[in-house]
């Protein structure tokens, strides 16, 4: 049974592999703008659910790791004219996994209400910082940035071009979607599920739970933080928007789409919202409207999200394959 | 020849045909403009009527013949006021439908974000109402023109009235971001230059899109300012206006935008409004032929005026033509080419477009405020006095523009 989900696991990873390399022949370079941000946006929306799906953590303000992350990489590489790519995003994850630190440092205690109005709080915080330190984050006017090249000693690898900086956001992304999922199957990644349980009984247990909390917003933050980062490179712009209530909200809908009770939800979530944005704001100026109406929706009809639907119409299936071999059997 | 043979014959044919058509066919596809303006929310109104400016510059060019053979189509692209959305939109325009022009007037943060999206598309943006004096100072590009004032030519043509009219308490109040900070430092430091005797008794910031005034309104009572300057638009200025006649506020008013008579009507009390000042630089009581004939083209095509924003943005779009009709192609090099040193006559005088650093020098409009209007039962702009270009110019070197 094992060795068969391993082989399904191996198949879906190939398959996601195959098609993520050979994609940029197929589709038109608009296309794959909207796959790149979608790519950011997943992983925007797994480190929102590894709080709010496995911790049971709602948290109001995650937009302040995303900003935080955009921020800096845009700073940094305004300031400091001769860093590599590399280097900026290494510096910037540094910052944003610090900010988790910090903040999680004041949260760690708290849970259910209280910890997500404290995030709201936070958040709120961060963005009257980006509003008004004008002459580091430009206010209302936000930061332009340039992409600098990937250098790798005997080749200097240009990322200027939307095929190119969507291979770079796929494989980097890509590894560390592939880590939290790995996470999510660790001894920690299961004692946040257990946390979220019966948090009493596993204090018995021995466990600090304020510690793994910590340890999972860090984590979280620094997965937001490194959206953030990717956000900032793929518009090579960044504004308070990035660091807004907005941008927390969007990410909560994103997750409420694709549905909590999985890793692959908030993909779909995303995936779903930027096709649908796109499209919508086609149509329309009033789309936020429309996106409104599908979040009431989801949240009164589809509660377990797209996700939840697609599994329980799996299972449906099976059960009746099963059933019907097992009235094939019987006759 | 069989039937089989026919078809394939004609298949070749149409596929040939298709080829030889196409380089035609695509030349006349129309030259698309992308106008980024806030067409939702607070500042709907601002961009509506920057929309319909240019979009009636792009029907008055295109009954005389197109451009370059081509006919002019206007995309319109909702900003919401943020940078971010409107680089989004844009980038899609770029990438979708090969657009390479944009435009916009609201917005120095849509202005400046805009402005680099340009210059990293090969496109080009023409501003004509984005004020931040930066965005062709410090920040300016190759790919960014403007063919409206500035903050500081703005601020100096306010500076020359209140220097020439022997005020000599002013006080300022700006929104808190770069085009408020920007018109502040321009007004003041110009007054001081040319009446020292002018003293600043004040110098206030609020956010944009503030709703409460009163605590500005008693700073600038307790001042004793004979004078509010203020670049404030929209609602800020209306609320400034408003809550500041219902306060008791006696200064009077010299500010960029009292040229708007949605403004005047949202006040609905004329006697907060006469005897104020205003400088821009397009207004419907500008005294040109030219001007007239513009009032009543557009009157006749929409029954309305063609007020401060809907004429600033139908010039600055008529010069945009006029330069792409030098450059003789639909080439963004070409285009900037020829824009840069061109003039221009349009309804509020002669435009040039200066190469060091793409802000056209244009002359500014000052006029009073005052009862009677041909154009409103409302009071409306007295007809202005021009100051000439030249007379508010800031140098190249002064600006801060390296152009690349």
């Amino acid at each position: 049974m094992k060795q068969r989900s391993h082989a399904s696991l191996l198949a879906w990873g190939t398959l996601i592999l195959v098609a993520g390399v050979l994609l940029p022949l197929a589709v038109r370079q608009y296309q794959l703008a909207i796959l790149t941000e979608i790519i950011i946006f997943a992983l925007f929306a797994v480190s929102y659910n590894l709080l709010l799906g496995y911790a049971g953590l709602l948290s109001f303000g995650h937009a302040m790791f995303f900003g935080t992350g955009a921020y800096t990489v845009a700073i940094v590489i305004n300031h400091i004219p001769s860093l590599s790519f590399f280097g900026a995003v290494i510096l910037s994850l540094s910052v944003t996994t610090i900010t988790g630190l910090v903040v999680g440092s004041f949260l760690l205690r708290h849970k259910g209400t209280p910890f997500a109005l404290l995030t709201l709080a936070f958040n709120a915080l961060f963005y009257a910082i980006a509003t008004k330190w004008h002459s580091i984050t430009g206010g209302d006017d936000g930061l332009s940035i340039f992409r600098p090249d990937i250098n790798i000693g005997f080749a200097q690898l240009s990322t200027s071009s939307i095929p190119a900086f969507y291979y770079i956001t796929f494989i980097i992304i890509g590894l560390v979607m592939l880590f939290s999922w790995y996470f999510t199957r660790t001894a920690m990644g299961q004692t946040v599920l257990l946390m979220r349980e019966n948090e009493e009984r596993m204090k018995f247990l021995g466990y600090n739970t304020n510690v793994s909390r910590l340890i999972l917003f860090v984590f979280t933050g620094f997965l937001a933080g490194l959206a953030g980062i990717f956000y900032a490179l793929f518009f090579q712009f960044t504004s308070i928007t990035a660091i807004s209530i907005d941008m927390s909200t969007i990410v909560l809908l994103m997750v409420i789409i694709g549905g909590t009770g999985s890793f692959v939800g908030p993909i779909i979530g995303a995936c779903v919202y930027i096709y649908l944005q796109d499209f919508l704001s086609d149509i329309t100026d009033r789309w936020p409207f429309i996106m409104g109406l599908i979040f009431i929706f989801m949240i009164l009809y589809v509660p377990k999200g797209l996700s939840g639907l697609i599994y329980s119409l799996i299972e449906r299936l099976r059960g009746r394959r099963h059933l019907s071999r097992k009235v094939e059997i019987a006759e | 020849m069989g039937k089989k043979a026919l078809f394939y014959v004609a298949v070749l044919s149409a596929f040939i045909a298709t080829l030889i058509c196409a380089p035609i066919c695509r030349a006349a596809d129309p030259i698309k403009l992308g106008a980024c303006e806030p067409l939702s929310g607070t500042f709907k109104d601002i961009g509506d009527r920057y929309l319909e400016g240019v979009q009636y510059a792009a029907k008055v060019i295109n009954e005389q013949g197109g451009l370059l053979g081509r006919k002019v189509e206007v995309i319109p692209i909702d900003t919401e006021l943020k940078p971010d959305v409107a680089t989004r939109k844009a980038t899609k325009l770029i990438l979708k439908d090969n657009v390479k022009y944009f435009c916009g007037g609201t917005g120095s943060s849509v202005g400046g974000a805009m402005s680099v999206l340009a210059e990293k598309n090969n496109a080009l943006m023409l501003s004509y109402g984005m004020a931040a004096a930066s965005l062709t100072g410090a920040k300016c590009s190759r790919n960014f023109f403007r063919a409206c004032l500035n903050t500081d030519t703005q601020s100096y043509a306010l500076a020359m009235w209140v220097a020439k009219s022997g005020y000599t308490k002013v006080l300022g109040i700006v929104q808190d971001y770069s085009f408020g900070h920007e018109a502040m430092a321009a007004f003041i430091k110009k007054v001081k230059e040319l009446n020292p005797s002018v003293n600043i008794v004040g110098e206030l910031y609020h956010k944009a899109g503030e709703k409460d005034f009163a605590p500005y309104i008693s700073q600038i009572i307790n001042s004793g300012a004979e004078v509010v300057w203020t670049p404030n638009w929209g609602n800020d200025l209306t609320l400034l206006i408003k809550q500041g006649k219902n306060l008791g506020m006696k200064a009077k008013i010299a500010s960029y935008y009292l040229n708007d008579e949605y403004l005047i009507e949202s006040v609905g009390d004329d006697s907060a409004i006469i005897g104020n000042v205003t400088a821009e630089s397009y207004m419907l009581t500008i005294p040109t032929e030219k001007n007239k004939e513009f009032i009543q083209g557009f009157y006749k095509d929409k029954g309305y005026y063609p007020s401060w924003l809907r004429g600033k943005a139908y010039t600055a779009t008529m010069f945009w033509a006029e330069a792409v009709k030098k450059a003789g192609k639909d080439d963004v090099e070409a285009v900037i080419k020829a824009w840069e040193g061109l003039t221009y006559e349009g309804p509020a005088g002669t435009y040039y477009m200066r190469p060091c650093d793409h802000q056209a020098q244009v002359p500014v409009w000052v006029a009073e405020m005052v009862k009677e209007s041909k154009f409103f039962k409302h009071a409306f702009v007295g007809v202005p006095n021009m100051i000439a270009a030249k007379d508010i110019e800031i140098t190249c070197e002064e600006t801060g523009c390296k152009m690349k």
